[in-house]
């Protein structure tokens, strides 16, 4: 007897890469030798490990989760539905480290590997997963001729108004992210963004192995094995960066998390985090990350970012703002609306690849990444697309990120 | 000036504009008016501690954008060189934190770009620093002549040179070539060695000098690192090459030997570095040797890449 398993609805191995939210899965019988009757009970469940990347499963998108699932399959081949979901506090530590093992009886008749890819804490990586998103990104990079320069012009004085100061601010940034993410996970699908948790100490962080030690001028070193030390951008090489505090024992000059949490419990209130962390992270540092224009020159600039989103990701969930037509949501401004590019219909740019007039002059880097383990948002993401971004209002919505302490279930 | 006189005289001008303004269509929500007057309230009193105003400063980013008396208050502190020092780089981190929400800010751009070009010159060396950096990464003409002119006449210097040369990086001119080449050959100090090499990393034309400094085993390694990188953007056919030499030279520096391998790892062409079986042995024998860790983790990334494939 043999089966088939196809994780996110797909059977390409690419797409085998699960998140908290719930992953469409399906499975079926492709060899019926021994299979006698008209159906065949089969038993899912994690290859027992103590750690690495685990699921639940569920024969419904909305539960209830549990670590095994029996399912009947029919002998001639249907394809049977069931869900999955990443189990909150067991993320992967490596590609593939995660499989479920597909039983009868006692013989596992098929065991398909596969990722649970969850954005994590910078300052506490594992060397291996720090040392993959270095060289993932410098490989982006690619001293200042590679596909990150996109990323590096769609953040500039010009392109600004799209992306600040305005309610389109967060979901401007959580597409630009995961854009990026996925130009990552092109060069290493392991890979996913960290995030720098600023009110506090990060001192796995602030290393020569990791984002570089600035000297007393703001130039950063880095350890001669670092490959972020051939960073090159706008035809120069090398980070600026100078902190204004202790990055071994403090965080940041800025509000702690409960306190931007608490912002407001509309995102009316609760965007007003884009002066105060958002701002005041930025400027707890000289150097590129502390002007707009230069921020993106910066790769601490994207752990920061990373965090501002996940922020206001724990914010959704603590307020359940997830639903597009929730006023509480979103800060529409009606009736007057907002600035073009932060309205919730609005397509944003420069992914819909729109210039002049009241866009900028230019639009770098086309359409949106795709990726196989989840369609959502699209090539050209519109405002309102960013906000379910766990697939919980639609499923279809999902993003394919989450973060390690943000939950799901 | 009392301290209560000195607060009033940093909000006069302004008094008759207290009023939050109205929202700029498609603006983010403003701050809360009550929260945000007695912060600033509290945070211009000069009578009360550092720390304490300090602190209020971190509260105010986004009223700056709301209402003109705290922008106006803000520069003021920031302007008054009687103020310590530290209050008024806490206002300096404020408005450029404010500055991140550019259409907000956006009014708010023109008395703040010419306050930071007044405070060019200020007294204070971290103040005209800070500035100086605020206003290059801008693109200000102003400030590129200020340190172009302190390069060439020292005794006129705002900055230290190594500082000078790294804010001039920000927006490279040509002009800047002969200066940075000059400093490359008579240091004033190792730190500007190494900032006048970045800057010359824009200079298709300073080949030649990144590859006599990689090539001179009296140089620092961080002064060949930093050559490694430039050449490895400039020519890297020609840094391929030389890492390969490098890490097959057992009397080489073991960090100018990590960087040449993390070269070799990271940009190397893998059709050639895969069937390199010279250089393959070399690097296992780093692997297995008691070399530094740092020159060992080099080794074991290309071996990754290359060799164990």
């Amino acid at each position: 007897m043999d089966v088939a398993l196809r994780i996110n609805n797909s059977a390409d191995p690419r797409a085998r890469y699960v998140t908290w939210a719930p992953s469409r899965c399906s499975i079926r019988v492709t060899n019926t030798t021994g299979i006698i009757g008209l159906n065949v009970g089969v038993e899912l469940r994690n290859r027992p490990s103590t750690a690495g990347g685990q699921v639940l499963f569920s024969r419904n998108a909305t539960g209830p989760w549990s670590a095994t699932l029996n399912l009947s399959l029919p002998r001639i081949g249907t394809s049977v539905p069931f869900f999955v979901v990443g189990r909150f506090g067991r993320p992967s530590l490596a590609d593939r480290d995660a499989v479920i093992q597909v039983r009868r009886g006692t013989t596992i008749v098929l065991a398909t590997p596969f990722m649970v890819r969850i954005r994590k804490d910078a300052n506490a990586l594992t060397p291996a997963e720090r040392d993959r998103f270095i060289a993932a990104f410098a490989q982006l990079n690619n001293q200042g001729a590679g596909r990150f320069v996109d990323f590096r012009n769609m953040h500039t004085n010009a392109g600004s108004p799209e992306a600040h100061g305005a309610p389109g601010f967060l979901p401007w940034h959580r597409a630009y992210l995961l854009d990026l993410e996925r130009e990552l996970q092109a060069i290493d699908p392991s890979v996913t963004l960290p995030y720098w948790r600023f009110d506090r100490p990060a001192p796995n962080l602030f290393t020569l192995d990791f984002v570089g030690v600035a000297n007393n001028i703001g130039t950063v070193q880095f350890s001669a094995n670092n490959p972020f030390q051939f960073w090159r951008t706008d035809g120069v090489p090398g980070v600026n960066r100078r902190p204004f505090f202790n990055t071994l024992t403090a965080g940041a000059n800025v509000i702690t998390e409960a306190a931007t949490l608490a912002l407001g419990t509309t995102y009316d209130g609760f965007q007003g985090m884009e002066g105060n962390p958002h701002g005041n992270a930025h400027t707890s540092f000289g150097g590129f990350i502390s002007s707009i224009g230069t921020a993106a020159r910066d790769p601490l600039f994207f752990l920061l970012h990373c965090n501002v989103d996940r922020l206001w990701a724990r914010w959704q969930r603590q307020n359940n703002r997830f639903d597009a037509a929730q006023a509480a949501a979103f800060d529409s401004n009606l009736p007057a609306g907002n600035r073009i590019g932060h309205n919730l219909p609005d397509t944003m740019w420069p992914w819909n690849g729109l210039t002049g007039a009241q866009r900028p002059p230019t639009a770098p880097g086309g359409s949106l990444a795709m990726s196989l383990s989840a369609p959502a948002p699209g090539p050209q993401p519109r405002v309102r697309d960013s906000l379910d971004y766990q697939g919980r209002v639609t499923q279809s919505a999902r993003m394919g990120f989450d973060y390690d302490d943000v939950r799901f279930v | 000036m009392t301290p209560k006189k000195k607060a009033k005289a940093i909000t006069k001008g302004s008094a008759k504009k207290t009023r939050p303004r109205k929202r700029a269509a498609g603006a983010g929500r403003s701050s809360s008016s009550t929260d945000y007057k007695a912060s600033w309230k509290a945070a211009s009193d000069s009578s009360r501690s550092d720390a304490a105003r300090i602190k209020d400063f971190g509260k105010l980013t986004n009223a700056i954008c709301d209402d003109r008396a705290v922008l106006n208050g803000m520069i003021g502190v920031l302007r008054d060189v009687k103020t310590s020092l530290d209050v008024r780089l806490a206002a300096l981190a404020a408005l450029q934190a404010a500055s991140f929400a550019t259409i907000r800010f956006r009014p708010c751009r023109p008395p703040y770009f010419a306050a930071l070009r007044a405070l060019a010159t200020d007294p204070e060396p971290e103040m005209r620093n800070r500035v100086l950096g605020l206003l290059m990464r801008e693109q200000d003409s102003l400030a590129q002549k200020l340190l172009l002119d302190g390069l060439k006449k020292p005794d006129k210097a705002l900055v230290p040179p190594e500082k000078a040369l790294q804010l001039l990086s920000y927006d490279v001119k040509a002009s800047a070539y002969p200066i940075a080449r000059r400093i490359v050959e008579q240091p004033p100090s190792s730190d500007a060695k190494a900032e006048a090499l970045r800057l010359l990393a824009a200079d298709a034309k300073s080949v030649g000098i990144f590859e006599q400094r990689l090539l001179d085993k009296k140089e620092s390694p961080e002064i060949r690192q930093i050559s490694a990188a430039a050449l490895q953007a400039l020519a890297p056919e020609k840094l391929q090459q030389y890492a390969r030499d490098i890490v097959m030279d057992t009397t080489e520096s073991p960090a100018v030997q990590a960087t040449s391998l993390t070269a070799l790892a990271q940009f190397g062409k893998e059709e050639d570095l895969s069937k390199d079986e010279v250089l393959s042995k070399r690097v296992e024998r780093i692997q297995s040797s008691d070399a530094a860790q740092q020159i060992k983790q080099s080794a074991k990334q290309f071996a990754t890449k290359y060799i164990e494939k």
